[in-house]
């Protein structure tokens, strides 16, 4: 018995002697670890759709285009572009751009990676964002020339994204695809993937942008708790955390040696209507619900004030967002609420499920207040609560009354319109038709000059905001703890990590 | 002996040809489906594009089809692949088996060097006060929820560097000391719980043998306490214990989920959390037919060192136990 405390306390002894200095964490020299709750399932940039695989492939690839900080379209493999008429689009493409296994990218490459896209058998997600274009044509080496069935406004914006990365041919078809092994041309490269545990990346020497990145490594850990990855920051076990969970980035904030980068983001929490179930198909009765909410209510509670309320556009779209106050239907109002109700055919409120699940996604939180604030106008809403997959599911089946929901927004306003609020649009879940929304849809898309399409997406927020397929409550905002010591990251509004290619640590 | 090993393992094909038929079925009934996960709500897709999907996703066929197809592959060691990450699913699980045995037989061993002392100490009744203290020292490990014990931990051990895994985990073969520093916290996590359950057995196994006869014979020979208690008494008494750990370890193998979840330890309780938001069909399968492979094997362990522990136990003969 003593024996085997003696033997206890040696062992711990040992261990705990063994460790000290041993470990290597947190990264010698300049690397960066930055930890984030979700592993990359894959890392093919046509192919994936999850958050977690874009943030590598953030690091890994280029675009034609790429988004800075401010949502503004910039170069990145295309240092210019013109657009004869408007349905085509001439590319002119950087010379001496090298993909990771030396070969230099031309334009048989971005002919390549848009006909992999484009083609049914690749299933991507990135088909819907160049689904006009009818041919592409490599004119010479470095010129590409895009041809559309129609115009299509938002197409600068679509080549931005992730899934519209360049690959190189021999390597897909070396491989079947790229999920598991990857040759790109961006400023970091894959070294080493333990999968649910650690992803290493290390500086590409041969990055277009002379000077940088200014990191040798980057280390990503999969860290699946919340409060786990804010322990690791305090530590310097990490030098930077995606934290979404609004409790923790509070704490975060109040501890000196850590800093807590905070700004709108382009997703976009709203309550979703059936509009095919009664009584939603009563415009009077989303409008009253609409007026009952109150948006920077529900952010202070559901996500501690972490947001700013919008409308249709979401608001960082500073170029294209109308201030929430002056959309209709978007400041409460409970007499008027009341009113509509009443004149719909509801004097003594009524009742109807809101479907949310206890994940991020699902809102069970904004669902609470939610519930809450219908009450001062005699709504009695109940919570159903469901599992993710479940979730899903009722969401594909449009089998719901009513739902909170998250919605990735775009810094173009067509790209996320269209599809969401088009009569025949692809995640249009509300079974929402309005021929005049159609309409000015249609119309924006085609439009070219500033001018034009700024009045047809302010007329459509306000179309949007009276009509109310749902209710569009706020923009979280995207959230990166960081270490004190790590300068030169800017987050840019839609998740991305791309200005890790500028960052440096001081150590 | 050898023959009855033979008849158990032997065992194994139905149970895990049952238990493949419950799982692939069962689990297909669960609303939602791995392609519209992939799809989630912000993913359109054209016609073209989901019959490929479908086909990628293997959706495309009836279920019963689709069963006789995977065993078929199943049969030839081609577990399938992921549809989650299309890698293969039987290099995936094995590389995370070890670490949730590793954690599992940790928490074993601290349970049993906690608990079984504590069991034999309370059994003893020396001190009444340190007989109260324990019991409710036991009745706090059973009760402490594991979650809140390993969040607890997190928070304390974070500041001191290489405790917590954290997404850092080295292999035992790797880096052994590192190894056993970042496990201590989980195991003990796991342990505590178990250590409690094995402190009353014992304690309750001993009391009992303690009455017997051959106790007081052996006392009235002149063996010396310790020897008494250890040699004699303990001998007799842990054998519900054996059976109590080798359920219990049945359990842990798959059940360590939250721990792993917590800790951020790579192990297979993770994969088929993952597995089983993500509808990852062919995943969940695998997984759930290793473990009740382990579950079996962890079973007959059991029986074969209750059998070595008591030798009055014959296993060859159905029906004759004392």
């Amino acid at each position: 018995m003593k024996r085997l405390a003696i033997l206890f306390v040696v062992l711990a002894a040992i261990s705990f002697a063994g460790g000290v200095g041993a470990f290597a964490a947190g990264g010698a020299g300049n690397t960066l670890t930055i930890g984030v709750d979700q592993e990359a399932v894959g890392i093919d940039p046509h192919i994936v759709t999850a958050f977690s695989s874009m943030r590598r492939i953030d690091l890994l690839y280029n675009r034609l285009v790429r988004l800075d900080d401010n949502f503004v379209v910039v170069p990145d493999l295309a240092e210019s572009w013109d657009v004869p008429d408007n349905t085509t689009y001439v590319f002119h493409l950087r010379k001496g751009v090298k993909f990771h296994n030396g070969r230099e990218m031309t334009s048989a490459d971005v002919k390549y990676s848009l006909e992999r896209v484009l083609d049914p058998k690749t299933a991507s997600p990135g088909r819907s964002y160049i689904s006009l274009i009818t041919s592409i044509d490599a004119v010479d080496r470095y010129t590409v020339k895009i041809h559309l069935s129609a115009p299509l406004a938002s197409l600068l914006d679509g080549l931005t994204s992730d899934n519209l990365s360049i690959v190189p041919k021999e390597v897909v078809e070396a491989n079947g695809n790229l999920q598991k092994v990857e040759c790109g041309t961006g400023p970091f490269m894959l070294k080493e993937w333990v999968a649910d545990n650690s992803m290493t990346l290390v500086k590409n020497p041969n990055y277009f942008e002379k000077g940088y990145p200014t990191l040798d490594k980057v280390i990503f850990r999969v860290i699946p708790e919340q409060a786990s990855l804010l322990a690791g920051v305090k530590s310097g076990d990490l030098d930077m955390a995606t934290i979404d969970d609004g409790a923790i980035i509070r704490q975060a904030a109040k501890d000196p040696g850590v800093v807590v980068m905070s700004k709108p983001g382009l997703n976009m929490r709203i309550f979703s209507f059936n509009t095919s179930r009664k009584p939603f198909d009563d415009v009077r009765v989303r409008d009253a619900i609409a007026l009952a909410l109150d948006r920077s209510q529900i952010l202070a509670l559901a996500e501690f004030g972490m947001g700013k309320p919008t409308g249709p556009i979401p608001v960082a779209a500073t170029q294209w967002a109308l201030p929430v106050s002056s959309l209709p239907f978007s400041t409460p109002d409970i007499a008027k609420a009341k009113q509509l109700l009443a004149d719909a055919g509801y004097p003594n409120g009524l009742s109807f499920k809101i479907t949310c699940s206890s994940t991020y996604e699902g809102g069970l939180a904004e669902a609470q207040v939610i519930q809450d604030e219908l009450k001062s106008i005699g709504v009695n809403a109940d919570l159903d609560v469901v599992e993710w997959g479940t979730y899903i599911d009722k969401w594909v089946k449009r089998d719901f009354d009513t739902m909170v929901e998250l919605r990735g927004g775009s810094g173009e306003p067509d790209r996320f319109l269209y599809r969401t609020f088009y009569s025949t649009g692809a995640v249009n879940n509300f079974l929402f038709k309005d021929p005049a929304v159609d309409k000015l849809l249609d119309l924006g898309r085609t439009q070219t000059a500033f001018a034009d399409r700024k009045a047809t997406y302010d007329q459509l927020q306000s179309l949007l905001s009276s009509d109310a397929p749902a209710v569009f409550l706020y923009c979280p905002n995207e959230n990166q703890v960081v270490s004190s010591k790590v300068s030169g990251f800017k987050e840019i509004g839609n998740g991305s990590i791309w200005y890790l290619t500028y960052t440096k640590v001081k150590r | 002996m050898g023959r009855y090993i033979a008849k158990r393992l032997l065992s194994l094909v139905p149970v895990l040809f049952g238990v493949s038929i419950i799982v692939f079925f069962l689990v297909r009934l669960i609303p939602g489906s791995a392609l519209q996960m992939y799809l989630g709500t912000q993913v359109e897709a054209t016609p073209q594009q989901m019959v490929e999907l479908k086909r990628i996703f293997g959706e495309d066929k009836p279920v019963p089809v689709l069963y006789v197809e995977w065993l078929g592959r199943l049969l030839r060691g081609d577990f399938g692949y992921s549809l989650r990450t299309g890698r293969p699913v039987l290099p995936d699980i094995l590389a995370r088996l070890p670490i949730s045995l590793e954690l599992t037989a940790l928490a074993l061993v601290l349970a049993l060097a906690i608990g079984i002392p504590q069991g034999i100490l309370a059994s003893l009744q020396r001190n009444p006060i340190g007989d109260v203290a324990n019991r409710m020292l036991g009745l706090l490990g059973l009760s402490l929820p594991q979650f809140w014990l390993a969040a607890l931990m997190v928070l304390l051990f974070s500041g001191f560097r290489g405790w917590i895994p954290m997404g850092n985990y080295v292999r035992f073969f790797a880096h052994p000391l590192e190894n056993l520093r970042m496990m201590i916290l989980p195991s003990l996590a796991i342990g505590v719980g178990l250590a409690a359950v094995i402190m009353r057995y014992t304690r309750n196994s001993m009391l009992e043998v303690m009455q017997m006869d051959y106790i007081r014979t052996a006392k009235a020979k002149g063996l010396k306490r310790r020897s008494v208690i250890l040699r004699h008494a303990l001998k007799n008494a842990i054998l519900p214990v054996i059976t109590v750990a080798g359920f219990n370890t049945g359990y842990l193998i798959g059940g360590a989920i939250v721990i792993e979840e917590v800790f951020a330890l790579p192990g297979m309780g993770r994969l088929a959390l993952y597995a089983i938001y993500q509808r990852d069909y062919p995943l969940i399968q695998g997984i759930v037919l290793f473990i009740a492979a382990i579950f079996v094997l962890v079973n007959l362990a059991t029986d074969l060192i209750y059998a070595v522990v008591d030798p009055r136990i014959r296993l060859d003969e159905p029906g004759r136990r004392a």
